[in-house]
């Protein structure tokens, strides 16, 4: 049988077998399709409870879905409309878990323009609220570990050890974190760019900025390179840091 | 005999009248037909007001002890109009004791009934116990100063407002198209009491639009919201159905922002109910002949009249909700002001 208005059911709730038996009644041919109903049976509660809890979430409440947000965000905007912060909150507040997990392929990448948070008329911290459901939901199994954490894991590696971060080691470590090849000079051990395993789209990525670049300040990426900048003070700082981390029980990675 | 202004109805709006009438030293006579003055806050025991959050007796009170105890005005309970004769500034008006009063003037304040709620019968009214109107959870807090479902007698889990039952709506025919103007408001309210008293229930309110219109933003939309954690959900509740497998009721609707059909279950439904003028307002127009509205039959102001208690018949003021939904406060107010108006028209000279 044919269904009308395809774009309107969503593929998991098409049941259809070549042989269908109902009752001792041989139902094959034209009556062996099944569209499961779209109805919301019940809300999840307990969700919001959680995602109060997390300190990120404290301002969910506050929304009250004029989707400035939704409107300002870029990433919503330019890369995905099912990328709506505005619907994730009223989402995790009403607890509809299965309309989460539907976008769960894109509910992690928040670009953190904050456009959001700095536009809200209701004080939302929106970019902080959706990285607390996004907590919550990965708490409770309800998605994988979202790449954009690994990055931010990534990140603060880098600031915590030098204080600061350099723009190349943050890039080609990335790069080799995801499985490309980095080409590297043998004594320091120093990523050279563009040899290896560069993927093309990259190379052009990162030639469009360093053509424009002025040259005083290309050499100061170089030297960055090859000395490591670090902040004034940070080994005792970080000795401090490290000690409160282990006092709190706090990691980077989770 | 001085010249004397009547005022028809004792609820906020007639004893606003009523009290500057009496203390500008106007002779004044009060006709209120239940047997107690105050109007619907006090006779049918509402618990908290809108927007300030005072019990009617706070708010009520004080105007009912002194119109009462003011030598100037003569109230009339369990009394009726019914006829009116003559024009401004000569009324003769019979009222139901057999009396006739003169009167220079007219302030009518004879208010609004609630929506029967059985006329929307998808919406379980009567049929469901736990389909309660507001009015009703009102009494509840008000009379047993408890929350339950009235099948069985425990705290309900889940209350949901349904916004609108009566009001914004064509399907009634052309009488209930307008907003009621409280029922947003008052939701909250309610919603946020029962959070206060009862952490461990969780309310919803059922909304096309929320219309806490002006100052009650803050108070009656962002703090249930935000201080309390009212749930609203947006989508008009399209009938309420009874599951005896666990005893619950089903609210259908669609979830208008996630754009999917829902029937969730409530333990308690509350019916946001609509206003209608009262029995009394339609047979007082009539009476004198006062304009309505061709829909609602609200009483309409005079067309070329900048303030809304001027009506369209010299000497006869309107006040309160005659007019439409109205707040108590506005009421009062606009009772006042009927009030004041009155004075003026009759050409009272006020002394110090």
């Amino acid at each position: 049988m044919a269904i009308h208005e395809r774009s309107l059911v969503e593929p998991e709730r098409v049941l259809r077998k070549e042989r269908l038996v109902i009752d001792g009644i041989d139902v094959s041919g034209d009556w062996n399709l099944v569209i499961l109903p779209r109805v919301i049976e019940d809300y999840d509660l307990d969700f919001l409870d959680e995602v109060l809890k997390q300190p990120e979430g404290k301002t969910i409440l506050q929304c009250y879905q004029c989707s400035y947000c939704t409107a300002s965000c870029p990433v919503h905007n330019y890369w995905d409309e099912r990328y709506n912060p505005r619907h994730f909150i009223y989402l995790a507040r009403l607890g509809l878990i299965d309309e989460l997990q539907k976008r769960a392929d894109v509910i992690w990448r928040c670009v953190s323009c904050h456009k959001c948070t700095h536009r809200c008329p209701k004080g939302v911290l929106v970019e902080e609220t959706l990285k607390a459901i996004l907590k919550v939901m990965s708490k409770k199994g309800l998605i994988e570990e979202y790449p954009s954490k690994k990055f931010d894991t990534f990140f603060l590696e880098a600031v915590f050890e030098h204080g600061r971060i350099e723009d190349g080691e943050l890039l080609f470590g990335w790069i080799e974190k995801q499985g490309y090849e980095v080409f590297k000079d043998p004594v320091l051990k120093k990523p050279i760019p563009f040899l290896g395993g560069t993927p093309e789209w990259l190379k052009q990525l990162a030639i469009k900025p360093i053509k424009s670049m002025n040259i005083d300040f290309l050499i100061l990426n170089a030297k960055h390179m090859l000395f490591h900048p670090k902040t004034k003070n940070w080994n005792r700082f970080k000795q401090v840091l490290r000690k409160v981390m282990d006092e709190e029980g706090v990691s980077f990675v989770h | 005999m001085a010249k004397s202004v009547l005022v028809i109805g004792g609820g906020p709006a007639g004893l606003g009248a009523a009290k500057a009438l009496g203390s500008l030293g106007i002779p004044t006579v009060l006709v209120e037909k239940e047997d107690k003055l105050g109007g619907r806050p006090v006779i049918e025991d509402y618990h908290t007001l809108i927007p300030r959050k005072m019990k009617p007796d706070q708010v009520i009170g004080p105007f009912v002890s002194e119109v009462q105890n003011n030598p100037n005005v003569d109230v009339k309970l369990g009394t009726e109009v019914e006829a009116v004769e003559g024009e401004a500034p000569n009324f003769k008006v019979k009222l139901s004791n057999g009396e006739t009063v003169e009167a220079a003037a007219i302030v009518v304040a004879t208010g609004f009934q609630h929506f029967d709620p059985k006329r929307k019968g998808e919406l379980g009214y009567g049929i469901y116990p736990d389909v309660i109107t507001n009015l009703e959870l009102e009494q509840m807090f008000s009379r047993e100063g408890k929350l339950y479902r009235p099948s069985n007698g425990e705290l309900p889990k889940r209350v949901a407002f349904v916004f609108c039952v009566g009001s914004r709506d064509r399907q009634l025919g052309v009488t209930n198209v307008h907003c009621c103007r409280y029922g947003c408001a008052l939701s909250g309210l309610q919603g946020s009491e029962i959070r206060q008293h009862y952490p461990e229930v969780n309310v919803f309110c059922y909304y096309m639009d929320v219309r806490t219109y002006g100052t009650w933003e803050y108070p009656f939309y962002w703090e249930p919201q935000e201080k309390h954690g009212v749930r609203y959900v947006r989508g008009r509740i399209a009938e309420i159905t009874y599951n005896p497998a666990d005893g619950r009721l089903r609210i259908k609707h669609e979830d208008t922002i996630v754009q999917r059909p829902s029937e969730v279950p409530m333990d308690l439904v509350v019916l946001v109910l609509g206003m209608e003028p009262s029995e009394g307002t339609k047979k007082i127009a009539k009476m004198l002949g006062l304009a309505q509205d061709p829909d609602s039959l609200f009483l309409l102001p005079a067309e070329d009249a900048a303030s809304n208690i001027t009506s369209n018949k010299a000497g006869v003021f309107i006040a309160g909700a005659c007019k439409g939904p109205i707040d108590i406060e506005s009421s009062i107010a606009e009772g006042e002001a009927a009030g004041a108006e009155a004075a003026a028209f009759i050409g009272a000279k006020v002394t110090a």
